[in-house]
């Protein structure tokens, strides 16, 4: 053990030193600084003024930050909802006996290595356009265009659910692989239908499947950004506002939307996030308890 | 429903027709796909006019590949192309030198901090990067490293290695907990030195984790976008993302659509082309428990 001592030194001491400046370093830093006034984010900490809560209650008595945090909430819900149905509903289809399973899922899975800048400009230009749109004949019916305020926030889930659709259901399709066929041949003998084995053996098995996916998928809204940058058509566009657009207009962003220089403020919407995850992950542990089956 | 025994044929006919539903709408979604991305294909193949006069994939002039080379020499998609590249091969050379070996401690070897290291490292999977973003702006800006020069480019490539050590490192970890321990023993038996040992038996049975998740970075690194965003100021220093992104703006203003979409499928192109050929490795990768977005 103790021969090898400088060699587990060597070997942490890297992949550390980087784990420290990328993470520990700047999470401690940004607690701190949110309860903090601090006027230009390269401040020093000898000009940071200590207000306490001040920038979290300030933060929620700022209604754009209300509508960018209610935007975040509607993405992760509905598009959650939406997300995982599809994913689910895709992965049942896929290992149910079906042919070209592989090459289906791949497909499925491929919008997830596509740049997220090319996927918005092909939704927004081809798919929402005006002039010659995929959709353009559901919005013709109802006299409305996909890309107009009130409709841009509709848009923009179905374009991002669309490109995550494929990561969550590779999730689903190993969580129902490593669930064992005869389980299913049990409940056919037995007379148990299709639906009735997906109720009864592939859900109450799924618990922990569940719990991955709505972790990630947690995490993926709480960075909601570029799509929302891609939507917008000014600056600061309600419609699709989220919080990490309001932390990058705030602190890096060009002036004129930015009302009070306040780099406490954003320090204080990142924890606002990450306390919106930890949450998230709590619940699912909570609820979705699936140590009590063994399989 | 995962393992189908072997049915009499009309029972598997049957069972296929059951299953017709699910074939209608997975087709659809897939050739919905195919749509998406053909669409813009074509349309870079088409000139501007004929994609507002919605004749896009009917080619009434011809291919227009030019619509490429012009995109590649005066849209800037060569240089965000080659500051990709540079950015992303760089990065995922790196992580592997630094995460593979740390992966391999904390796999082999009882010390205290081990599971203190590897939950900080799960732990940062699930970091949202507004947590760290501000601290390493302020750093980055009072050492004066965003200059646009070389020192601006390693700062870009510092951070992609950054956040990108947990994962890999984790990924890599339950690769070596896979790997026997009789390779190390006969090593030891033989007077192999521990540090020799990796770099020479275990490094190399690592190989398939190593591009499993090497490609999960390159992945990654080439369509990062909020950190290149704040920490790339100008076109030279962009990468492809944040260079699309501001290309885009500007054509919508100079009017070259058909350019537009030409560096569109430029910038998709390498993590396109990786996948074709990689795809079963990559899902594999993914369903193996190795869990990133």
């Amino acid at each position: 053990m103790k021969r090898n001592k400088g060699m587990i030194v060597a070997f942490l001491t890297p992949a550390l030193i980087f784990f420290v400046a990328t993470f520990v370093y700047p999470i401690i830093r940004t607690v701190m600084m949110s309860f903090f006034k601090i006027e230009n984010v390269v401040d020093s900490i000898g000009k940071w003024q200590f207000t306490g809560l001040a920038n979290y209650i300030k933060l929620l008595q700022t209604p754009i930050f209300h509508t960018a945090l209610l935007n975040l909430l509607k993405i992760w819900l509905y598009g959650g909802i939406i997300v995982m149905t599809l994913a689910l509903l895709f992965a049942v289809i896929l290992t149910n006996g079906i042919k070209g399973k592989k090459f289906f899922r791949a497909v499925i899975y491929l919008p997830n290595i596509v740049s997220a800048v090319a996927l918005a400009v092909m939704w927004q230009q081809f798919v929402f356009s005006n002039q010659f749109g995929l959709f353009k004949p559901f919005a013709d019916m109802g006299g409305w265009a996909w890309l107009d305020p009130e409709h841009k926030f509709l848009s923009l889930l179905i374009a991002y659910c669309f490109g995550m659709v494929g990561y969550h259901m590779l999730i689903f399709l190993s969580g129902i692989e490593r669930i064992g066929g005869e389980y299913y041949e049990a409940s056919r003998i037995d007379g148990a239908s299709r639906v009735a084995q997906f109720r009864y053996i592939t859900l109450p098995l799924l618990k922990g499947v569940f719990k991955t996916n709505i972790t990630m998928w947690s995490i993926t809204s709480v960075g909601f950004f570029v799509w929302s940058q891609l939507f917008s058509t000014v600056t600061t566009d309600t419609t699709v506002i989220t919080p990490m657009v309001y932390l990058y207009n705030q602190t890096f962003g060009s002036g004129n939307s930015v009302t009070e220089r306040n780099a406490g403020l954003g320090a204080a919407i990142g924890i606002i996030l990450a306390i919106f995850v930890v949450i998230v992950f709590w619940v699912c542990n909570r609820t979705l308890k699936d140590d009590e089956l063994e399989f | 429903m995962s393992k189908q025994r072997k049915l009499p044929s009309h029972d598997r006919l049957r069972q296929q027709a059951a299953l017709l539903p699910g074939y209608v709408i997975i087709i659809a979604w897939v050739i919905f796909t195919f749509i998406l991305l053909g669409w813009v294909f074509c349309a870079s193949l088409s000139t501007t006019q004929e994609i507002f006069q919605g004749q896009v994939g009917l080619f009434p002039s011809g291919l227009h590949f030019e619509n490429y080379a012009k995109a590649w020499s005066s849209q800037n998609v060569s240089t965000i192309f080659a500051n990709s590249l540079v950015y992303s091969l760089i990065s995922c050379a790196a992580l592997i030198l630094i995460c593979a070996p740390c992966a391999y401690v904390l796999s082999r070897f009882k010390f205290t901090g081990n599971m203190a290291i590897q939950n900080g490292f799960v732990a940062a999977m699930g970091v949202p990067v507004a947590m760290i973003v501000l601290p390493l702006f302020c750093v980055i800006a009072q050492m004066h490293l965003v200059d646009n020069g070389i020192r601006n480019r390693l700062v870009l490539i510092f951070l992609y290695i950054g956040i990108n050590v947990p994962y890999t490192t984790i990924f890599l970890l339950t690769f070596f907990s896979n790997l026997s321990r009789s390779f190390e023993e006969a090593a030891a038996i033989d007077g192999c030195p521990p540090t020799k040992t990796f770099w020479q038996i275990m490094f190399p049975m690592a190989q398939p984790g190593i591009i499993t998740v090497t490609i999960f970075n390159f992945i990654n690194i080439w369509n990062e976008y909020f950190l290149s965003l704040i920490f790339a100021n100008s076109d030279t220093m962009r990468p492809v993302a944040v260079g699309l992104f501001s290309m885009i703006n500007s054509m919508k203003y100079t009017g070259d659509w058909s350019g537009m979409f030409a560096a569109v499928v430029i910038v998709f192109l390498p993590t396109f082309l990786l996948y074709i050929f990689l795809s079963e490795k990559i899902i594999a990768g993914i369903t193996a428990g190795g869990v990133k977005g």
